[in-house]
């Protein structure tokens, strides 16, 4: 659909509030021999249960106000158990509450948190779990990536070299040849949300990937998909994260400081190839900005004949933003929020990402990166201008490391940023990150460079879980109850 | 085809092997078939295999914006996306010849399990003047660049019944 009416644009409507009371994950890691998804799944409940100042005796008496589940897992053919769903449940021992599986790609940790936060806006439910996990260790390298190419359509692009990130990079490649100019600025810019991610990971002991790494490094890395280099990807991990929802009056009657949640949601054709030209769907920020509409008419009509949104821009992304502003307020996101967690799948696709939920004008992504925003304090590793090194930027992205350095166990990721920004918006980064027994539970040593990633007095957050080449995206908007902005 | 359509799966009990005592770790190998039918798309298919390219068009004149605009799909739908009324079948091979370029492309070194383009894999999307849509193929004996015009190419001598038996070369 390209046209769209009333009933398409209509701001979504929770029948009264949702709140977010507590989140628990595992480590992630590429293998993980020594324990079972569902070990793995208690261990993630046990800390959501137990961990979280939750005002209950224990964890039986927190089940007791659980109502329904929610369970996000992609890819059944990687466990090669179908109803996996059900055994978690069955380990959680949370039978005979009602529960489903949840699946929408990359995006399935958002979708599954945004079907738990219809179950309790909706007033089905007042206590609701989204858990979600993957794992991908089964099978060799070589038939993970057919495994995951066959979420491309199998007629028409699998058989295409059963390579998935080759689908995504014809998106890259489109972006980087047209805005990018195929420029070493450019390229820089993305090196530097890699150096970025990978750093931030190092101060996160649930990470995969933690990393102390240059823009050189990034850019001397082997190409696995032409502009896209080793360290341009994200991770593939064994993982599970789960987050609690809950109505207001469970909401304070289990914690002492609920946060308020919205999602949005949007799609687009699974196949790239069926995109067709449009008009972009504006955004609160872009709606009466005479210069972005400039900017927007020369892109639309140029030259190039650029085929808006469709290469370039993910235009599931940019409506799920624009449902989650309007649900809440939000006019101008790099003012109105604190930080963000993206899903970082590729450097350049984190850049597009950036454009379609208006942190800046499409075609103007980078400029997030280099004007310092998105960093919690600029680095001063002489890749920034003196004027901006060592200052706080507007709005900090991916502090957990995000998919490129913490992980990316499919069915997890969205739940786990969503987790992470639950703990900065209670001012408890610090309990889950900075405690050397924190790190010692994973068989990790806390490293000597380790660094305070709380953002200061974090009232507001915002999350993006998306699939692939953007068949699926949701986006999660967190806050603080006192900073509501839409009353 | 297969003398008896049904019977196309290995049944025999795959065997375990272990590969690690703890925590025990086995293998477990398998190696199903699947029977697979291009319903309704079979224009398309079969078209490849006769050197055609068949693409789909929306005639339904109330529909907005496919029938309105009568532009084609390919890759083709049996159902229009936007009215849901049955398409037409149209062989756009000429148009294809004359005005195809590359859209976007990329190459891939190393692909996944089961693939059977020749590597390096030079993806590529393809735009054509009158159609809607970029479909994804792949190009032959060259490095493709944004803005090439191409030409499609047809395995109609060894057809392998996949999308695979559409690439491209170069425009002459």
């Amino acid at each position: 659909m390209i046209k769209f009416g009333k009933g398409n644009l209509a701001t979504p409507k929770q029948m009264r509030p949702v709140y977010i009371v507590a989140a628990g994950m595992s480590d992630f890691k590429k293998h993980y021999p020594e324990k079972k998804t569902e070990e793995l799944a208690v261990e993630a409940f046990r800390m959501l249960a137990l961990e979280n100042g939750l005002k209950v005796d224990g964890i039986q008496e927190l089940k007791r106000h659980i109502h329904t589940c929610f369970y996000g897992h992609f890819a059944d053919h990687f466990g090669d158990q179908l109803l996996g769903e059900s055994v978690i449940h069955d380990r959680l021992g949370l039978d005979p509450m009602g529960n489903c599986g949840v699946k929408t790609g990359g995006a399935t940790g958002g979708s599954t948190i945004w079907m738990a936060a219809n179950a309790i806006a909706s007033g089905y439910s007042d206590c609701a779990l989204a858990m979600g996990w993957e794992r991908m260790d089964e099978v060799d390298t070589w038939t993970g990536n057919h495994y995951i190419a066959t979420a491309a359509d199998k007629d028409y692009e699998t058989e295409l070299g059963h390579i998935y990130t080759g689908y995504y990079a014809l998106m890259a490649q489109r972006y980087w040849k047209t805005f990018g100019k195929s420029s070493p600025k450019f390229r820089r810019t993305m090196s530097k949300i890699s150096v970025k991610n990978h750093g931030y990971a190092c101060s996160n002991p649930f990470a995969q990937a933690p990393a102390r790494i240059t823009v050189e490094d990034v850019e001397k890395s082997p190409i696995v998909a032409d502009p896209l280099r080793f360290y341009d990807a994200c991770l593939m991990s064994v993982g599970v994260a789960a987050v609690l929802l809950c109505d207001e009056e469970t909401a304070y009657k289990l914690s002492a400081h609920p946060i308020r949640l919205w999602i949005g949601a949007g799609s687009h054709t699974l196949r790239t190839a069926d995109r067709r030209i449009m008009d972009i769907p504006l955004l609160p920020n872009e709606e009466n900005n005479k210069d972005v509409l400039k900017l927007y008419a020369g892109l639309k009509g140029g030259k190039n004949k650029e085929r808006y949104p469709g290469f370039t821009g993910f235009l599931a992304a940019r409506m799920a933003a624009y449902y989650a502003y309007h649900m809440t307020g939000i006019v101008d996101p790099c003012e109105e929020l604190d930080l963000v967690e993206l899903h970082d799948a590729f450097t350049i696709s984190d850049i597009q990402t950036y454009e379609d939920i208006g942190l800046r004008p499409y075609s103007m992504g980078p400029d997030y990166i280099e004007s310092g925003d998105a960093y919690l304090k600029v680095p001063e590793d002489g890749t920034f201008p003196k004027s901006l090194a060592g200052k706080k930027g507007r709005l900090p992205s991916n502090l957990s490391g995000g998919l490129i350095g913490n992980m990316h166990a499919v069915g997890a990721t969205g739940i786990m940023q969503v987790g992470e920004l639950l703990w900065q918006l209670q001012g408890k980064w610090a309990h889950f990150h900075a405690r050397p027994e924190m790190w010692e539970r994973f068989g990790k040593k806390k490293p000597k460079d380790f660094v305070n990633l709380q953002v200061p007095n974090a009232k507001r957050g915002l999350a993006i879980s998306h699939a692939g080449v953007g068949s699926h995206v949701t986006c999660t908007i967190l806050m603080n109850p006192k900073s509501v902005i839409k009353k | 085809m297969a003398k008896h359509s049904y019977e196309y799966n290995n049944m025999n009990p795959t065997a375990t092997v272990l590969r690690r005592l703890d925590p025990m770790v086995i293998e477990k190998p398998r190696n199903p078939i699947h029977i697979h039918t291009y319903g309704g798309e079979t224009p398309f298919f079969r078209g490849l295999t006769e050197g055609r390219l068949m693409a789909t068009k929306c005639v339904n004149k109330k529909c907005d914006p496919s029938g309105k605009a009568g532009y084609y799909h390919l890759p083709p739908r049996v159902y229009c996306p936007d009215c849901l009324e049955k398409m037409t079948w149209e062989d756009i091979t000429d148009l294809a010849r004359k005005t195809a370029r590359i859209h976007t492309h990329i190459t891939v070194a190393n692909p996944g399990a089961f693939n059977r383009v020749p590597v390096p894999c030079e993806i590529i999307s393809v735009e054509i003047d009158g159609v809607a849509t970029v479909i994804m193929s792949y190009l032959r004996g060259a490095k493709p660049e944004i803005g090439m015009p191409i030409e499609p190419v047809f395995e109609t001598a060894n057809p392998t019944y996949t999308i695979l038996d559409l690439s491209w070369v170069p425009r002459r």
